[in-house]
């Protein structure tokens, strides 16, 4: 018993607020909630019962619910970017991939007959290889004809709502309904729900195979290391031996493929119906970027910042209707989070530490995620 | 350390830079130590000591780059802190950096007056800037050309670069973080006068070097850094390079051991007609034709920037070229690195920053490419942690890297240190051909004789090296053969055992060359 063991104890709860501290993610998020206090009071409203509103409208009932099933494609597309950034393959079309293969994966589950555990499997198979082949297009592109990825992955994407929305309208257009829309996914080809929280689609367990293979594939295997030594220096990496130019490809086949599960999941999991526009209006993917760059591409934060995120955008939804504080608030909350993150604000640089700190930081690949 | 002989006296006014009780701790590492420097105006000061000594640490320290975790720095009496370099440079400060610190996509003018540019209207007056910039250059006898792309300079002339950038700044205290290393000799010595002109207009030099010959050469006065302390301050005038080496090492080195030569075997690289077009079309390597052979090593000399660099890439596969190559009897003329370096390469790039490391990855990581498809690390493209692990500590071992742990990232090494875990990385392949490009650039003397150990023992073993220098001792000292490159041209074949620096550097310099007997020197002329 004693003052020693005591003593070690705090010593180590304040060693681990330090690291906390200056970590450049964890200020940020207490930065944000801080600058989202000042806002809500300097507006008049009563920031505890905003706070509390919006954690109880993310994690309890069927908040909690909303929480799970919208982290499903924001986890999934951040793990889409992430496998690409973390190669240095800077794939912007995580959205085009996602509404392509998302379109392809609906059609196979709406025309194709069968049973469930026959169509759902095909219908994220065939969503998962037309979102692969459609990022072939900036992966060749960058590697045959040295056009960069970040350019035309970023185009591409209003080319996918184009082509979808045209094969949306006409040929697949369902003319019962006053939507531009494909016809419903029957009942039988849906992604069945868990009893979970009152139901969360089953594709949770897919983003959360996703996530724990991305780590072990980093942790463990020679893929992971090469293109993570990739990402940190090509030429370091070319100079190794390492053939960057599949590698890219392979990459990009990898964030299609996911972009393309999670398209399709988005449809046959949650909407049931393929409506022109509607992938994009959501913004996930490009939620999933910000989730990846909050997480520095790390398999495992991006299952916690997918969920916080998750989180901030239902509970925001309930914060106005039980608190009076507009669901704004909480995409303040999303932007003030990223530009710490991006602008790397962190204490530990406010009393300019050496460099080599933060060098030490991003010091990771075999055996450490 | 005990040095009974009394500390060089400094006169009434205080010196023009003092440090007092200097401390800096790395994760792993105490770099500086207690460290006491003081400076008197006007004198060429001479810091030495080996890799790890902590040396560059000092420097970034007096240059603001990180603040000492103790201790204190005064210029002119006055206490100063600095909180980063531009603070150092507002003192009067000036360093040339060991590493380079250039923007590649900016022209040589433009680094030089970066942040002091010349402005008219408002707007920067980019001929003002090229003609200061030449007038500076060729003030100081420094040959560059100021509207070039620094990215496409070879390292030889961005040095020199560099030390224009702190001469355009009209700096007081000048710091030169070895800047010889990449200099000839004929460059060396007209930095030397440089150094000695800047001096006599009243400016004080802080010269970081471990060349013992070029601080007896130039320096007043000189301290020795081991460990991390300050061991030794004494006047060049009265010591002795032999007394320099053992306040470094505490013990005395052979300067200049020459490796027996040893009876070569079959060809392990075969180069054949090999062309690099630059990008001007002109050829930057022209027709290059020889062979390395199992147990010996060629020496490849030739001032920076005469084809040296493209050749070796051209060879390693990072460049295309015409001609071909071949590896341990593998024709490779068309494979890509991954195959030459199964074929049997392992390679000491040049640049140990940009190409040898990842700088944001750990020593582990570092340690672990080229190796990681290896049964020795694991299987079916899955690692075996422990042997990884094993890996790394094995190779730290046994070069002795002096790194915190094996997840510190390569940042924090030294330039000695992260040189010998590129050299234990490529050498622990085991391969039968090894390029060695300036392999012990920048090192100090015990780690320049373990490498050249290390390259020696790696021959005698039956490995072929090829060896590409700017240090002609090192050419001299290790080779078997030695292959002069002129404007792109291998203009020479020479035996060290009968030619001396001298006759190399009129070959170097195009002085003389030996061709008219077919396409250049080699084995297989006829190609």
């Amino acid at each position: 018993m004693g003052a020693a063991p005591g003593r070690t104890a705090v010593d180590k709860t304040r060693e681990l607020l330090r690291k906390a501290w200056s970590n450049p993610v964890w200020f940020s998020v207490v930065f944000a909630l801080t600058t989202g206090l000042a806002i809500v009071l300097l507006t008049g409203g009563n920031p505890l019962l905003a706070y509390g509103e919006m954690f109880r409208g993310a994690a309890t009932g069927s908040g909690l619910r909303g929480t799970l099933n919208q982290a499903i494609p924001v986890i999934g597309m951040a793990l889409a970017v992430s496998v690409a950034f973390r190669a240095g393959v800077i794939n912007l079309g995580g959205e085009g991939q996602m509404v392509i293969g998302g379109l392809a994966g609906s059609l196979v589950a709406i025309y194709l007959p069968g049973p469930g555990p026959v169509v759902v499997p095909a219908a994220m198979a065939a969503g998962a290889v037309t979102g692969m082949a459609w990022a072939m297009l900036p992966a060749f592109g960058q590697t045959r004809l040295r056009l960069p990825i970040l350019i035309t992955s970023l185009l591409l994407n209003y080319v996918a709502r184009s082509i979808t929305g045209y094969l949306v309208r006409f040929p697949f257009l369902d003319d019962g309904v006053t939507l531009t829309s494909t016809r419903p996914v029957p009942e039988t080809a849906r992604i069945p729900k868990t009893p979970l929280a009152g139901g969360v689609s089953l594709s949770l367990i897919m983003v959360l195979l996703l996530g724990g293979l991305a780590w072990l594939i980093y942790r463990r295997t020679v893929v992971g290391y090469e293109t993570q030594m990739a990402g940190l220096n090509g030429r370091f990496a070319r100079y190794g031996g390492i053939q960057v130019e599949r590698q890219t490809v392979g990459v990009m086949a990898a964030a299609g493929a996911m972009g393309g599960l999670i398209g399709t999941h988005l449809i046959i999991g949650d909407a049931y119906r393929f409506i022109d526009g509607e992938l994009v209006l959501t913004g996930v993917a490009w939620t999933g970027l910000l989730v990846a760059l909050l997480a520095a591409n790390r398999p495992v934060f991006i299952l916690i910042a997918g969920l916080l995120f998750a989180g901030l955008q239902i509970g925001g939804q309930a914060m106005q209707r039980n608190a009076g504080v507009s669901w704004r608030l909480a995409q303040v909350l999303q932007a003030v989070v990223i530009v710490a993150v991006a602008s790397r604000l962190s204490l530990s640089r406010w009393k300019r530490r050496p460099r080599s700190a933060e060098a030490e930081s991003e010091a990771t690949a075999v055996g450490e995620v | 350390m005990t040095d009974d002989r009394p500390r060089p006296e400094l006169p009434g006014r205080p010196p023009a830079l003092e440090l007092r009780g200097i401390t800096k701790r790395f994760p792993g590492v105490v770099a500086n130590d207690a460290v006491n420097l003081a400076v008197r105006a006007g004198d060429i000061h001479a810091v030495v000591g080996e890799n790890g000594a902590g040396k560059t640490t000092l420097m970034s320290i007096l240059y603001g780059l990180f603040p000492p975790d103790e201790g204190e720095i005064f210029i002119g009496g006055e206490r100063v802190r600095f909180n980063s370099a531009l603070d150092a440079i507002r003192s009067g400060m000036g360093m040339v950096h060991q590493a380079f610190r250039l923007f590649p996509t900016l022209s040589v003018a433009d680094n030089v007056v970066f942040r002091e540019e010349p402005t008219r209207k408002m707007l920067i007056d980019r001929a003002a800037a090229v003609r200061s910039v030449r007038e500076l250059a060729e003030h100081y006898e420094l040959a560059v050309d100021p509207r070039a792309l620094a990215e496409t300079q070879p390292v030889g002339v961005l040095q020199r670069v560099e030390i224009l950038k702190a001469l355009y700044r009209d700096a007081q205290i000048l710091i030169l973080d070895e800047p010889t290393a990449v200099l000839t000799p004929q460059e060396r010595d007209r930095l030397f006068a440089v150094i000695r002109r800047l001096r006599d207009s009243g400016r004080t030099i802080l010269f970081v070097t471990h060349k013992l010959g070029e601080v007896m050469a130039v320096s007043d006065r000189v301290t020795v850094l081991r460990n991390g302390r300050a061991v030794a301050d004494l006047l060049t005038a009265e010591t002795s390079p032999e007394e320099i080496t053992l306040h470094m090492t505490g013990r005395t080195v052979d300067l200049n051991r020459r490796a027996a030569p040893r009876q070569p075997g079959n060809p392990v690289l075969t180069v054949s007609n090999l062309t690099v077009t630059g990008e001007h079309g002109r050829p930057v390597v022209d027709g290059a034709d020889f062979a390395v052979r199992a147990g010996e090593i060629v020496g490849v000399a030739g001032v920076a920037g005469n084809g040296q660099t493209e050749l070796i890439e051209a060879i390693a596969g990072l460049r295309e070229a015409a001609g071909e190559v071949t590896i341990n009897g593998v024709d490779v003329t068309a494979a890509g690195v991954g195959e030459r370096r199964r074929a049997g390469l392992a390679y000491v790039p040049e640049d140990r920053h940009r190409v040898g490391s990842s700088h944001r990855a750990s020593v582990s990581d570092n340690l672990l490419l080229g190796h990681q498809r290896n049964p020795e690390t694991g299987r079916r493209g899955w690692f075996n942690l422990r042997r990884v692990r094993d890996h790394a500590r094995r190779l730290i071992k046994t070069f002795d890297i002096k790194a915190g742990g094996i997840k510190n990232a390569v940042s924090t090494l030294s330039g000695g240190n992260l040189q010998k875990l590129v050299v234990a990385r490529e050498i622990s392949h085991n391969a039968p051909l090894l390029i060695a490009e300036q392999p012990t650039r920048g090192l100090d003397i015990a780690a320049i004789e373990y490498i050249h150990g290390r390259l020696v023992s790696f021959r005698d073993e039956g490995g072929a090296v090829l060896l590409v220098s700017a240090e002609l001792s090192e050419v001299l000292a290790l080779s078997s053969r030695i292959l002069v490159m002129f404007e792109g041209r291998i203009t020479a074949e020479l035996d060290p055992e009968t030619v001396d620096e001298p006759e190399i550097g009129l070959y170097m310099t195009g002085a003389r060359r030996e061709e008219g007997d077919g396409g250049g020197a080699g084995e297989n002329s006829g190609g």
